[in-house]
């Protein structure tokens, strides 16, 4: 440590250390020549020693060579720009997906006690949820020892504010929610647990800042005005911050107290129903205990709670502790997604990274000059090479720079287009600079070495170099330009594949009965006389009942085999007339009838793959007490998953317990405007306290096709870097060699040779390493798209299209990239060139 | 530049030379080498090409520090010093050294 520390002075004050060495030595020179001797030696060499002795040699070496590099890089603009650009874009594209990751999955929220915050969900070998009953949460706060804090959040329908058209979203929390988040309020106060911690106490709401914008146009003494939601008043008491890191990311415009959730939907038995899963649970770990005690001691509390309340516990039940103090609480197949998005992203790196070094080595040609009279003047080899990484290295570091500021544009315009929330920014913390800087090496590594290398060693004409490096670069194309297409292919699938229902003139109407606690008696004469009055609404067409409506909120599925082939089952709960109102085809057989037991009405695609060339009527599904005829086949209709064409649905008649869970969906003759208010103004006539929320599938829908399209540019914008990051690395490789050889060429014209002959000589080079890469790319895209799976709906990751349309444009532009600069080569006048040599 | 020096060598053997000789008192470099080769009945000549680098290194070690004094002839020039760590590290060479020519002798004597 001493040494060290004294090794730093030196180099602090190394110009004073050395004159009073200097010093010493002079004055030893003067009393050896009074005794009488002259020879003292070669002072400069005696003062380089003596600072070698001290061992910053390398520092200074590294300086001139960090110089001398800038230099070399600042006389060469053309190439220095190219390189950092492509550079910025393969460096560019990794950190800014790296800091996507981080804003979702690494950053802490800006909380209290952040990193002891996790998410506690049911799991079981077989089933999965991420809520729980509330009297269970209740419980596990009661009793669980290692968790300081439990905090359970109700996500409930958007609710009406006063007589507003635009519905409002809502989520009821604990009234410890903010308190343990330490949110400090941007006007008025949080919930907190003294003042809305029981039923009993004054309904209040907190706003988020984005509606007190937006709906009460920022007016400060909104603070304590009393407003009305579904028609319950509720006295405003604080506005969220601006930047408010919440749960999970969730972020309602109303918070409201958990407690005081029966008062808001009337009769509601959600907060005692051991049954109803329905908040989603967050826990604070006690300070000092990690996530294993206290999974540990939540097991012995779900086998308690078993044996009190069998009904409200599934066999093997554990509770799931995650992380909770991120943006995202991050699931397996979340890390799949991740997984793909950084391969590609890495794709993107080694392709621009091969590109760079093939510019660096054909560069070479043009300072093999330069490197030869270093040389000769006694430069070893290791000494070239060593310079030769540091000039990859500032070039790296340059590019890395520019990589940065890309990546934090791109974040802030991602960051303004998702909407994200306020206290995330684009500015990279120590984890993007630290991956940054590793990313930086790898560059280096990548592009660097081979060329330094084989300049090095005076062996920059061996085109072996040249030909791995395009190799790489087409091989990496290859494989983007494949994904890129094979999206595209999924996305265009979904976007023009008919839904298999007429979305248009639809309107689903959600009274959520069973939230208030409706009886399946009561709910069936609800929905009844909901039924007839909409039937009568001059431009309804037809009314009918489903369990889960098209583009709900709530998605069920199911996976099974059949004939050795995974399909996922959508099953749906329906009144006769669905099909009908949905304009769904029947193509065989019949419709229910009203309440039909132990029938089964599956689509065309499910009859195909069950019984292929068989009749599907009168064949029997489910096993025990559970088996169904088929009695009817309707037509594909994607009602849960729009745009995935690999799911099968099937269908059961509603049975009188399902009533509580029904949704209305109403058919009209022409534009279903005026619907909605029709149908407000029934369902008030019917119960006041219930709020039924009316969406028109046509606006869903193009949500849908406009999420599709956002992810379908994204794409096309990858695809087009990769073409071009190609066509760029090629263009410059083959220029560079051409005009290596542009005297032999003049001379094979000037002896006769047709243009035809002196160009497949000198393209000669690059038709394995082109014919290779490609394969290498198919086979490496053929292999890896099989992750790909989960995205490409409907289009299978061996799509021939894709790949023959990728491996065209690909050869093409290669092709294309190759042939232009020779042909400009052709052109030149011979005679010019060889008088010039 | 080796930092662990090779006993045998005089390469080796010079830093331990000029601990031993700053041990009374602190000197400048041509002192040093004065002494050495008084006190080896001039058979040893410290060369300045040798001294100042192994001065150097000697500092970098913390076994000598530098500093300022006036010279016999009147002129300002550095003295060095030896320090704890160069105490423990001459007690240290010496004890390896007397080692190191005791098993030399004895091979030279009994082969």
């Amino acid at each position: 440590m001493g040494e060290l520390f004294r090794r730093i002075h030196y180099l602090m004050n190394r110009r004073r250390l050395d004159a009073e060495l200097q010093n010493d030595m002079a004055f030893h020179r003067e009393m050896a020549a009074c005794a009488g001797r002259e020879n003292f030696g070669n002072t400069l060499r005696m003062r380089e020693q003596a600072y070698e002795a001290w061992g910053w040699t390398w520092l200074d070496r590294l300086i001139q060579d960090l110089r001398y590099g800038v230099r070399i890089l600042v006389r060469a603009p053309g190439f220095t720009l190219m390189a950092v650009l492509v550079l910025a874009v393969g460096i560019g594209v990794n950190v800014s997906a790296f800091s996507l990751f981080d804003m979702v999955a690494l950053k802490p929220l800006p909380v209290r006690d952040a990193n002891r915050i996790v998410r506690l969900e049911r799991r079981s070998a077989t089933n999965y949820t991420s809520e729980m009953a509330y009297p269970s949460f209740l419980y596990y706060r009661e009793h669980a020892r290692t968790l300081s804090a439990a905090m359970a959040v109700l996500g409930v329908p958007p609710m009406q504010i006063d007589d507003d058209q635009q519905l409002t979203s809502v989520s009821f929390v604990t009234a410890n929610y903010f308190t343990e988040l330490a949110t400090r309020p941007a006007y008025g106060r949080v919930l907190d647990p003294a003042s809305d911690g029981t039923a009993k106490a004054a309904p209040a709401v907190v706003l988020s800042y984005g509606v007190w914008q937006r709906r009460f146009g920022s007016d400060a003494s909104v603070v304590g005005r009393v407003i009305h939601l579904n028609g319950k008043p509720v006295t405003i008491v604080g506005v969220t911050p601006l930047a408010f890191a919440s749960l999970g990311g969730q972020h309602p415009d109303l918070w409201l107290p958990l407690v005081q959730q029966p008062y808001f939907i009337e009769h509601s038995a959600v907060l005692k129903d051991w049954t109803n899963p329905s908040v989603r649970m967050w826990g604070k770990l006690a300070p000092g205990v990690n996530a294993n005690t206290a999974g540990q001691e939540l097991r012995s509390l779900t086998d308690q709670l078993r044996h009190r309340h069998p009904e409200a516990v599934w066999d093997g039940e554990f509770i799931q502790i995650s992380p909770g103090g991120h943006l995202q609480v991050m699931q397996p197949q979340m890390y799949q997604v991740a997984a793909i998005v950084g391969v590609l992203a890495l794709l993107i790196l080694v392709v621009s990274c091969a590109n760079v070094g093939g510019l660096m080595l054909a560069r070479a040609v043009t300072r093999q000059h330069e490197i030869g009279i270093r040389i000769a003047i006694g430069a070893g080899r290791w000494r070239i090479f060593r310079q030769l990484c540091t000039e990859s290295l500032v070039l790296g570091g340059i590019g890395s720079l520019a990589a940065l500021g890309l990546s934090c544009v791109v974040l802030k315009v991602a960051l303004a287009k998702m909407d994200a929330p306020k206290w995330l920014s684009a500015k990279p913390d120590w984890r993007v600079l630290l991956f940054t800087v590793g990313m930086t090496a790898v560059a280096t590594l990548f592009f660097g070495l081979m060329p330094a290398l084989q300049i090095a060693r005076q062996r920059q004409q061996k085109t072996i170099a040249r030909q791995i490096l395009v190799g790489a670069q087409i091989a990496g194309s290859s494989v983007l330009l494949i994904v890129a297409a094979l999206l595209l292919r999924a996305t265009q699938h979904a976007l023009f594949t008919d839904p298999g229902f007429g979305y248009e003139q639809l309107v689903s109407i959600d009274p959520g009965l069973g939230r208030h606690n409706y009886s399946p008696t009561a709910a069936r004469d609800y929905l009844n006389q909901m039924q007839s009055r909409l039937a009568m609404l001059p431009g309804v067409k037809a009314v009918s009942l489903v369990k889960l409506p098209p583009l709900g909120h709530i998605i069920d599925s199911w996976t099974t085999e059949v004939r050795g082939r995974k399909i996922k089952i959508f099953p749906n709960s329906v009144s006769p007339n669905f099909f009908q109102t949905m304009e769904i085809p029947l193509r065989l057989g019949r419709t229910f009838n009203p309440g039909e037991k132990h029938a089964v009405i599956v689509s065309e695609s499910f009859a195909r793959q069950q019984w292929p060339g068989e009749n599907p009527l009168g064949q029997i599904l489910g096993d025990g007490s559970n088996k169904d005829t088929v009695i009817g086949v309707v037509g594909d209709a994607h009602i849960n998953a729009l745009s995935n064409d690999d799911v099968v649905e099937q269908y059961w008649a509603a049975q009188p317990d399902d009533m509580p869970d029904m949704v209305l969906i109403v058919r009209s003759a022409g534009e279903p405007g005026s619907i909605s208010a029709a149908a407000k103004t029934i369902a008030t006539g019917i119960d006041a306290s219930v709020f039924p929320e009316i969406r028109h599938l046509k606006m869903l829908y193009r949500d849908n096709v406009q999420q599709i399209e956002n992810v379908a540019a994204i794409v096309s914008l990858v695809g087009l870097v990769a073409v071009s990051l190609a066509a760029i690395g090629l263009v410059g490789l083959v220029a560079f060699v051409v005009t290596q050889r542009t005297r032999e060429i003049a001379i094979r014209m000037a002896l006769g040779a047709r243009p035809m002959a002196v160009l497949t000589a000198v393209l000669q080079q690059f038709r394995w390493p082109l014919a290779l890469g490609l394969i290498a790319g198919t086979a490496f895209a053929a292999f890896g798209s099989k992750l790909l799976r989960v995205a490409l709906y409907g289009v299978s990751n061996l799509d021939p299209a894709s790949y023959a349309a990728a491996l065209v444009i690909l050869a093409g532009i290669a092709v294309l990239s190759m042939l232009l600069p020779t042909v400009r080569t052709l052109r030149l006048n011979i005679a010019a060139i060889l008088h010039h040599e | 530049m080796n930092d662990r020096p090779d006993s045998l060598s005089p390469a080796g053997a010079l830093p331990m030379l000029i601990l031993r000789v700053l041990q009374s008192e602190p000197l400048h470099g041509y002192a040093i080498a004065q002494r050495i080769h008084l006190l080896s009945s001039e058979v040893l000549a410290v060369e300045e090409g040798f001294l100042y680098p192994t001065l150097q290194k000697m500092l970098r070690k913390g076994w000598v520090s530098a500093e300022w004094g006036i010279s016999e002839t009147n002129r300002k020039v550095r003295f060095y010093r030896l320090t704890p760590q160069g105490k423990t590290q001459l007690k240290q060479d010496l004890s390896s050294y007397g080692r190191i020519t005791q098993a030399i002798q004895e091979i030279l004597r009994t082969a």
